[in-house]
């Protein structure tokens, strides 16, 4: 009984502290992927909101542009 | 349902089968579940560097703009302390040659286009399976699409789109168009004189008595509801419909009204569609109620839909609403029956005879509504004929005044007819043609011969061939009716009419043909452009007229 415990003791405690392992590698995937993720959607939104504030800026320019410039005709 | 955008390949890490011949199969287990990471990191690096590769490219080409941006502030901060107050515009050319400030309003299109699908969607997408390989048969097509279109196509809701876009905006011109004539021709039916007309209504409604005259309103009346509608009420209508009769001649007046004035000027009017099948609605006396005010509302529905196309001159224009209506109540309401079959095999050729109903409803005093009066009070058609469709009036005369005989002799014809398919038209308008197309109200009697004329003979012959058809079904129908009254002067009229009438429904195909060019011509052009001429075009629908008309001026001018 001793004998036939340790080693396979062994290898299940083994094979605990393998999956153990494992699963510490597989969470840190899966924080990376989270993070990506959110990472991006954060991003894309900023962006968006940059998009925003330059079109409106491009278009209150051509306003002041138009406004300012002399001599444009209709041809 | 959401997309998974980027998925990790190596899903799971110990789902694989172990090979055979391994003692220590947990420590197996182990290192394939470590080598699963190890493939899982990979593919989460790729897609890590994908999600930084296009948050990068956005930030790029928002970099481009601010450095536009940029420099555009700082030339404009530049002419702005340049400007002077002193100067100011010194004429008013400059006010009005200066371009109209529009700022340039970028909208975003084809947002979902096959070329903005993001790489690891598209890497998804390829490790689909393929569609089968259809166009290996477009070669062997003969209408020139591809084969793979009718299996499955991307493009194919905004080709839709983009068709009904512009049938509308090709529908909204001609509305408007349609519009401007209008307002040009509500005058001339107010320029006919009522006289005539009243005069001949009076007579008949005295020939036939009081009694019948009333009855005669209330058919017509009958009739023109179930035209418009199912609803049927005697007694309020008939006040209203002499009312109209005797009142304007706009173009929402009742059909009657217009085709008694067809009929005096019948000589005049040669527009007039001859071939309007004359429905025989008296024929069944006793029919189906309830498919005649179907069927007449569908007929008025086609018929309402024909009027505006092949009328070339003003009065057939005019005249054509008001008589489609009421011959398509009359043939639709035979869809039920096999004369009614027949019947509305007629309504398509929307022309029907204006000139022989509005006789013929002079003619006869009692006007015996659509069929659907005929068929609720046999007895009360009788009196007269029904005036408000010409197709009603030829029936309803033979019927209400020589019931048995009209009966019969409509009864034969129309199982011949059914066969054609459009016997019922034909035997009733060769009895009326004869008679009362002279146009003598007073002679009731004679209105034993639904409304006469070369217009009901040729309305009810053809039937599908009534554009091409006119000059025959009178011929024809001529010999065979005997026209008591005047023979001799329908075939020369009837030959007059019909030229003038295919001279007309050439010059609507010639228009139709250039219409199509054109809108050939501008799918060309809008093809190359994307949608913003699409969205152009939206702009153009929802804009008032003068819109409207600048865009057609310039579509005409390019």
């Amino acid at each position: 009984m001793a004998g036939q415990e340790d080693p396979v003791q062994r290898e299940i405690h083994q094979d605990w502290a393998n999956r153990e392992y494992i699963e510490v590698i597989t969470s840190s995937i899966k924080k990376i992927t989270d993070f990506l993720n959110s990472f991006d959607m954060s991003c894309r939104s900023r962006l968006a909101t940059l998009n925003e504030k330059l079109t409106a800026l491009e278009r209150r320019i051509e306003y002041i542009e138009a406004r300012v410039t002399k001599g444009e005709t209709l041809t | 349902m959401p997309l998974v955008k980027r998925n990790i390949d190596p899903r799971h890490l110990c789902h694989t089968a172990l090979p055979r011949g391994i003692k220590n199969e947990l420590e197996c287990v182990t290192n394939i579940s470590l080598a699963n990471i190890i493939r899982q990191l990979s593919s989460l690096s790729k897609y890590a560097e994908d999600i930084f590769g296009e948050l990068f490219n956005e930030a790029h080409s928002f970099s481009f703009r601010v450095n536009s941006l940029q420099e555009r502030v700082d030339r404009l901060s530049v002419s702005v302390t340049q400007l002077d107050p002193k100067e100011e515009e010194l004429s008013l050319q400059d006010i009005t040659m200066r371009k109209a400030f529009r700022s340039s309003t970028i909208q975003d299109q084809q947002l979902f286009d096959r070329k903005t699908l993001p790489i690891p969607l598209q890497e998804t997408y390829d490790v689909c399976e393929q569609p089968p390989p259809l166009n290996i048969l477009t070669p062997y097509r003969d209408d020139g699409k591809e084969g793979l279109k009718f299996y499955t196509n991307p493009s194919y809701f905004f080709d839709l789109w983009k068709e009904k876009m512009l049938q509308d905006t090709e529908d909204k011109r001609k509305e408007k168009r349609k519009q401007k004539k209008n307002l040009d021709r509500p005058h001339e039916p107010e320029k006919v004189p009522r006289a005539p007309h009243d005069r001949r209504r009076e007579w008949q409604k005295l020939a036939q008595g009081p009694e019948l005259a009333e009855d005669d309103a209330n058919l017509l009346h009958k009739h023109i509801e179930v035209a418009n509608g199912p609803a049927s009420h005697f007694e309020t209508r008939p006040q209203a419909y002499v009312d109209h009769m005797d009142g304007s001649y706009s173009l929402t007046a009742l059909p009657f009204s217009q085709m008694s004035e067809l009929l005096t000027r019948a000589e005049e009017r040669v527009l007039v569609r001859p071939h309007e099948p004359p429905p025989p609605p008296p024929m069944h006396g006793a029919g189906d109620v309830k498919p005649i005010p179907t069927c007449i509302s569908s007929a008025t529905g086609l018929i309402e839909n024909r009027p505006q196309s092949p009328a070339t001159g003003r009065t057939p224009v005019f005249v054509s609403p008001t008589p489609p209506p009421p011959p398509p109540p009359l043939p639709s309401a035979l869809s039920t029956s096999s004369l009614r079959a027949s019947m509305t095999s007629t309504p398509p050729p929307p022309v029907p005879p204006p000139p022989p109903p509005p006789s013929t409803a002079l003619q006869a005093p009692a006007v015996p509504p659509p069929p659907a009066p005929l068929q609720i009070a046999p007895g009360v058609l009788h009196p007269a004929p029904p005036p408000i469709a010409p197709p009603l009036v030829q029936p309803s005369p033979p019927v209400a005044r020589a019931a048995p005989v009209c009966e019969t002799v409509p009864v034969h014809p129309l199982p011949q007819g059914e066969v054609q398919g459009l016997p019922p038209p034909p035997p009733p308008p060769p009895l009326p043609p004869p008679g009362l197309r002279p146009s003598s109200p007073v002679t009731v009697a004679a209105l034993a011969h639904p409304p006469p004329g070369l217009h009901p003979a040729p309305a009810p012959a053809p039937g599908p061939h009534v554009p091409l058809m006119p000059p025959s079904p009178p011929s024809q129908v001529i010999p065979a009716s005997e026209p008591k009254r005047h023979p001799s002067t329908l075939p020369v009229i009837s030959d007059a009419r019909s030229v003038l009438l295919e001279a007309i429904r050439k010059g609507i195909q010639l228009r139709k043909v250039e219409e199509q060019r054109e809108q050939e011509a501008k799918h060309e052009r809008i093809e190359n452009d994307v949608a913003t001429i699409l969205s152009r075009r939206i702009a153009v629908e929802y804009s008032d007229s003068e819109d409207d008309s600048e865009f057609d001026e310039v579509d005409w001018l390019e």
